[in-house]
């Protein structure tokens, strides 16, 4: 399977701590795949997200940059940066529903897989490597464009209780960006 | 009495590259512009240094305490609607956990592009003096301002009404965002064309009641007053703009009035 | 030219005299004596009893201050009296004996502004050319700039003044009101090591100090810190005791509170003094009145102005706490611009705000 693997230096964060990330559609071993990372199995060490959570590519680096800020100032609160990844997309401080709304889950269709190179045997190669031989899915482009038609939006409005918000119509209208808006100032609040 | 410098940026910004610009330094807080998580959209970067002259622990207790009171606000009226810059990130904890550390604190926010109001009016009463206009011209000319400042008011009514007063409103903190990227080319005579948008927080606070309210609008009025005394007799069209704005709008401008009259004069006792 | 001033709006009654040569060579102070009228422990100091002071030691004081200066009467050329603001009995009992002294010798009056005099001394005093002020004393709290011949207040107390604030809970632990209650609290409050959590009142450049004395009152209540017998303790107390009850952090003691007190008070005056200075551009900042002779606050607002670049002006004691020369440099400021107080207008008011003065002699 072509590997559609994004590698991204994130504005501000050290450039030895690149992010790894892709989008799956059609997963087809999502259990398996949650089997391994709640074994604690080493190389499942992912941020494995059900993209149907995600609004935009902002709304996902807006909770890496916060994982990754606090991992860097010794702040974690969950396991790893990569649980925290999963629980930074979370509005409050409740880790294991964190897990429950925005982790993979066994019926997850649409996964996004997050990486960030903490240790540096972690590159683009030997994650795009493992991933191609673990994740059973069609790997599609991390963007707009295709969130918009993985994401719930209804969901996501509940799990941050912005239910008064209007929905967005298209890709990139108002109302999209108010959400956006309101989804990156609740990430960085959680906890304040 | 050495230069001043400002303190290092905190980490993360230390890595970025290239370093944000710094823009303004006032006595709480340092502007920068940098680029958000997207390095092809620009964000502004507003840093608490810690004051080394307070208690560590009081210092702390105030730098978080107003940080986050900032950052509640914008996020409160960004999911409202009303235009602020939104809130992109925000480290309250200093690093380094609990304490030690570096003990200030940042947030980074949506860049507003244009120009503050303070300099459209400055402009705009500049480029008056120097013509010669006949009457029409000058009512032609006065009923842009009168626009802008309906606008302002407008702006200022939606922020009331969504249960945020500003605690400090000036020209300075309130921005014309030009519709669209174009730039509009003037002849010294500025555009007043666009969005007003407010701008920095950093002393507001959730209220409804209509003593704060009528406290904003005074301030700004005092505030234009001082600085554009050519808009000055225009006030009037903000407060219509106000009016027009929300329901609750009326109640708050009959306080005016009291605040007016009792002004922010204060007779000592010695 | 040589003026007396005679100032008496609280409880200090100041007599100075000051010269100003008329080769334009800097002002000399000739003489600058105070009597403090002390109210015993737990008391604060009625305007009755303080006026009685003033009138029993004013001929005192202006007859000593004229053979200290060593000048004769005929050498003075005016008398400056403090005209307000201050407490109503004790500034008229100055202003009586000053219309007295001008009828006696037939010497003109000038009538100063209080704040106006800490102000133009301070300036006098540290070489300070445009500073923000700051002036803090029992009755007033004041962010002060000058701006197109006035001393404008930029930011000041919603409520009581900070030095008003200070010696109230110096009240409420009992603490000897000599030779100044705030200075007691100074004194014990280097003493302390916990800072307890009190409220923090900054409003742009205003600020508020009732609430800060409420709960600190409480708190004193609530662990039985306040009153006579405790402040016997304060005395009783040996170096090693001390340090024993520093060791625990728990239980505040009457230092602690002192301390907090004081950490909370001076960082929102040295606060409003930033905003000031950031919003007038100035890098110099000047403390005046009697609070200002705090070396604490003097510190914290030194770490500040150097932040900025910047630097602050402070006085002593002789200069900051009010007294009697200042009045005669702001009055002889004015006189020299050709200001004069008739006698029909040489009354005091408790009421007189710092930006009411025509400052003619700035530019």
């Amino acid at each position: 399977m072509a590997s559609c693997l994004e590698t991204i230096n994130l504005p501000h964060l050290p450039s030895s701590l690149p992010v790894h990330v892709a989008l799956y559609r059609d997963v087809q071993n999502a259990a398996s795949l949650k089997g391994h990372l709640l074994a604690g199995q080493k190389e499942f060490e992912y941020a494995f997200i059900d993209a149907s959570m995600v609004l935009s590519r902002a709304h996902v680096t807006a909770a890496v940059f916060r994982a990754v800020n606090d991992y860097m100032h010794n702040r974690l609160q969950s396991h790893n940066v990569h649980s925290e990844i999963v629980f930074s997309l979370n509005p409050t401080n409740n880790i294991a529903e964190s897990f429950r709304r925005f982790g993979i889950t066994d019926s997850t269709k649409d996964l996004l897989v997050i990486k960030v190179s903490v240790s540096p045997e972690i590159t683009h190669e030997s994650v795009a490597a493992h991933l191609s031989s673990s994740v059973q899915g069609t790997p599609v482009p991390f963007d707009d464009q295709t969130l918009s038609e993985v994401s719930d939006i209804n969901k996501i409005k509940k799990a941050y209780k912005l239910g008064a918000l209007p929905s967005p119509s298209s890709p990139n209208d108002e109302a999209k960006q108010r959400l956006e808006k309101s989804l990156l100032s609740a990430i960085a609040l959680r906890g304040s | 009495m050495g230069e001043y410098h400002p303190p290092p940026l905190p980490s993360p910004f230390n890595n970025t590259s290239p370093p944000p610009t710094l823009l303004t330094q006032g006595a709480e807080a340092h502007l920068y512009k940098t680029t958000s998580l997207d390095p092809s959209i620009p964000a502004a970067l507003k840093i608490r240094p810690s004051k080394p002259y307070r208690h560590p622990t009081l210092d702390r207790r105030l730098t978080r305490q107003r940080i986050i009171q900032e950052a509640r606000c914008l996020a409160k009226l960004v999911r409202e609607g009303v235009s602020v810059p939104a809130l992109l990130a925000i480290d309250w904890a200093g690093h380094g956990g609990e304490e030690g550390g570096w003990g200030g604190a940042w947030l980074m926010m949506e860049w507003i592009e244009g120009s503050v109001v303070r300099v459209v009016l400055e402009k705009w009463e500049a480029w008056m003096k120097d013509q010669t206009l006949d009457a029409a011209s000058v009512e032609k000319e006065e009923k842009r301002v009168r626009g802008l400042l309906r606008q302002m008011g407008a702006a200022i009514g939606v922020l009331h009404k969504a249960g945020v007063v500003h605690g400090d409103l000036t020209t300075s903190n309130l921005m014309l965002r030009p519709f669209g990227t174009e730039v509009v080319e003037d002849d010294g005579n500025p555009s007043m064309e666009g969005d007003v948008v407010l701008i920095d927080f950093g002393l507001a606070s959730q209220s409804s009641q209509d003593e704060d309210r009528a406290v904003d609008l005074y301030v700004l009025e005092r505030a234009i007053g001082s600085t554009h005394p050519r808009s000055e007799p225009m006030f009037e069209e903000l407060i219509l703009g106000y009016r027009n704005s929300y329901k609750g709008a009326v109640s708050a401008l009959k306080r005016l009035e009291d605040v007016r009259m009792r002004g922010r004069k204060r007779s000592m006792l010695g | 030219m040589i003026a007396i001033g005679m100032e008496g709006s609280a409880n200090k009654l100041g007599i100075g005299i000051m010269l100003h040569p008329k080769d334009g060579s800097p002002p000399q102070v000739l003489a600058n004596i105070r009597h403090t009228y002390v109210s015993p422990p737990g008391e604060g100091f009625l305007p009755k009893d303080t006026a009685r002071h003033h009138r029993s030691w004013v001929v005192k004081l202006v007859k000593q201050a004229l053979k200290e200066a060593k000048v004769s009467v005929d050498d003075v050329d005016c008398i400056c009296f403090t005209k307000g603001p201050g407490m109503g009995a004790p500034l008229q009992s100055v202003v009586v004996a000053a219309r007295m002294l001008s009828l006696l010798w037939g010497k003109e009056l000038v009538g100063v502004n209080h704040c106006v005099g800490h102000i133009e001394m301070g300036r006098l005093i540290t070489g300070a050319t445009n500073p923000v002020v700051l002036y803090v004393s029992g009755g007033n709290t004041q962010v002060i700039a000058y701006s197109s011949q006035r001393y404008r207040i930029f930011g000041e107390t919603l409520d009581m003044a900070v030095g008003n604030c200070l010696d109230r809970f110096a009240r409420t632990l009992h603490i000897s009101n000599d030779p100044a209650p705030g200075y007691n609290i100074e004194q014990l409050a280097k003493q302390g090591t916990q800072l307890v959590d009190l409220p923090y009142v900054v409003k742009g450049m205003d600020c508020s100090f009732s609430g800060i004395l409420a709960a600190i009152d409480g708190l004193a209540k609530h662990w039985g810190l306040g009153g006579e017998e405790k402040a016997r303790e304060d005395i009783m107390q040996t170096a090693d005791v001390k340090a024993a009850v520093d060791s625990s952090d728990s239980t505040p003691t009457r230092a602690d509170l002192c301390f907090s007190l004081q950490e909370t008070v001076f960082s929102m005056l040295v606060e409003i003094t930033e905003r000031a200075m950031a919003h007038v551009g100035s890098k110099q900042v000047l403390i005046v009145g009697g609070v200002g002779s705090n070396e604490r606050l003097q510190e914290m607002m030194g770490i500040m102005a150097r932040d900025r670049g910047g630097s602050v002006y402070a006085t002593d004691e002789r200069f900051c706490i009010d007294n009697g020369i200042m009045i005669a440099q702001a009055g002889m400021l004015a006189y020299g611009t050709g200001f004069r107080t008739p006698l029909s207008e040489s009354t005091c008011t408790q009421r007189f705000r710092t930006d009411e003065v025509f400052v003619k002699w700035r530019d």
